[in-house]
């Protein structure tokens, strides 16, 4: 409180010199009166917080040369009526927060005040009144300001938000029509590559020896695994962008029928099946029954070297959330490689020792990420491979997570 | 041949395609009476008897249309949307055959009533067998109205 002296006597000074100007302290005061609500508010508290403090005491230094230098402010009521409640109605027209509350707070703090003073016997003289009540309005204002800049920060994010997603759906509709083009382009000279080394060997094969039939052969097999890559790039990219159509899904029957159509690529083997009681879900059939077409394939393919393959579903709750496993005593990964075990294009097995294009996984991941599930593998050397993930148990959940 | 008793019009832009489709209806004698376009603007020419086909008798129809969807100039959509619009060919089955397994394009064609979508598969023995298959049904199994 010490500047407070300083300030106190500054008035006197200058009131000596005002009164032989009064037309002009007058003019000044009743232009100054209506539009002091202006004058706060165009102080712009735009950009860094340095800034702000700088424009902060700016405002408060302003408003203490106008409050005494000027002497405009006649009447606590009409200082109320017309800098305080003027400045707040604006502002709260201006970004309707929970502005209103601002005058109740304030004149708390007045009421507080006045008691404060009374109950010591000490009358707070006029000038220091006006001071903290102009210190308490700058001070709301300022953090009124502050307030709507945030808000002028969040317009401006939006903004940037809007064109970054313009951005995105550019960059997807170029993926879609990357992905339509493999699709379509790339199978066709493909085609051509499988189809006339056939006809080679059709047209031609007697006078090839069994040296040049194990080369057009070796093309062949080439051109079926890019077939199969470019098959699985397309399936990942609609893993993607495919429009999610939300339903209860009876999960323990998915993975059944998955199952039964994956029968006929194990005719000749002997694997077990065992499906624990599985909770229902909600999210995409189309999605989730890719999801299980992958793990459960995946399991067939990696027990393929066992005389008695185990594959098992079965889930374990918690809350809302459901964890799903499919298991199997296949020939497992060693955990140091965990890391890449849904990677794109990552491989955990050469191709003599189990095809595959390292495609699969990651279009689990991608489909469980979109339902908001997490995925994770564990896995022992010879021992098998557990994959895990979560699907959510309720349709809220699941709506939240997709809004 | 006459290019007014045709049983088959093929029309596909890449030739390798169109000789692995010749070959496999070859095989099962159905290509005898084929005629290959290249494009999808020769097909509208050949179909209502303009352009380079203007000597064409417009009453001799193919039995069966098998039409790509990407070519240049005048794509397979706009083909079919113009044969399944005129009185004169919409009778006509025709049989998109083509590399897209696209929804779109297979929701789409089907909206312009195609008879049928077949996707060529990449693997020659699958993809003679559909060939052979979708020849055979057309030509010799379906009744077309007289």
């Amino acid at each position: 409180m010490l500047f407070i002296p300083i300030f106190h006597n500054l008035p006197n000074i200058y009131n000596e010199a005002m009164k032989k100007i009064n037309y002009l302290n007058i003019f000044i005061y009743q232009n100054l009166h209506k539009n002091l609500s202006g004058v706060i508010m165009s102080v712009d508290f735009r950009g860094q917080k340095e800034k702000n403090l700088i424009a902060l005491l700016l405002v408060l230094g302003f408003s203490c040369f106008l409050t005494y230098c000027f002497q405009f402010i006649p009447e606590k009521s009409t200082f109320l009526a017309n800098q305080f409640f003027g400045p707040i109605i604006l502002v709260s027209l201006w970004h309707r927060r929970r502005i209103w509350l601002a005058p109740f707070f304030l004149a708390a703090i007045f009421v507080f005040i006045e008691i404060f003073s009374q109950r010591f016997g000490y009358l707070l003289p006029e000038d220091y009144f006006r001071l903290i009540m102009f210190i308490f309005i700058v001070i709301v204002v300022a953090f009124l300001g502050e307030r709507i800049e945030k808000v002028r920060m969040l317009n401006d994010l939006n903004e940037k938000l809007k064109k970054q997603t313009e951005r995105l759906e550019d960059a997807n509709n170029e993926l879609e029509a990357f992905a339509y083009s493999v699709s379509h382009d790339l199978r066709v000279p493909l085609r051509a590559i499988d189809g006339f080394s056939r006809i080679l060997l059709e047209d031609y094969g007697d006078k090839l020896d069994d040296e040049g039939k194990r080369l057009i052969d070796i093309v062949r097999d080439n051109t079926m695994k890019m077939g199969q890559l470019i098959d699985d790039i397309l399936l990942l990219s609609r893993a993607g962008r495919q429009e999610m159509k939300i339903s209860e899904i009876d999960v323990e029957a998915l993975a059944n029928s998955v199952f039964e159509e994956l029968k006929h690529s194990m005719e000749d083997r002997n694997v077990q099946l065992e499906i624990k009681p599985l909770p229902t879900a909600y999210g995409d059939r189309t999605l989730l029954q890719q999801v299980f077409s992958n793990l459960l394939s995946n399991s067939v393919k990696f027990t393929r070297t066992k005389e008695n393959a185990i594959i098992e579903v079965g889930a374990d709750g918690v809350k809302n959330e459901n964890v799903y496993y499919v298991k199997d005593n296949g020939v497992g990964f060693d955990m140091k490689y965990v890391n890449k075990l849904f990677g794109l294009f990552q491989r955990l097995h050469t191709p003599d020792e189990f095809e595959g294009t390292g495609v699969g996984l990651s279009i689990v991941q991608r489909i469980i990420r979109r339902h908001g599930g997490n995925v994770w593998g564990e896995g022992k050397v010879d021992e098998g491979a557990t994959i895990y993930f979560t699907l959510p148990g309720k349709k809220e959940d699941l709506k939240n997570h997709l809004s | 041949m006459s290019l007014d008793e045709v049983e088959i019009l093929l029309v596909e832009d890449n030739p390798t395609d169109a000789e692995l489709t010749i070959r496999a209806l070859r095989k099962n004698n159905l290509a005898n009476k084929l005629v290959w376009v290249k494009d999808g603007a020769e097909a509208l020419d050949f179909l209502f008897a303009t352009g380079a086909y203007s000597e064409r008798n417009m009453e001799g129809l193919p039995r069966l249309i098998l039409l790509d969807l990407r070519m240049p100039k005048v794509d397979g959509l706009e083909v079919l949307q113009r044969i399944k619009a005129d009185e004169r060919t919409m009778k006509i089955p025709v049989v998109v055959l083509t590399s897209s397994k696209e929804d779109r394009d297979i929701v789409e064609s089907y909206k312009l009533g195609v008879n049928s979508y077949v996707s060529k598969p990449v693997e020659f023995d699958e993809f003679t067998e559909a060939v052979s298959t979708l020849g055979l049904y057309w030509i010799l199994l379906n009744k077309p109205p007289e």
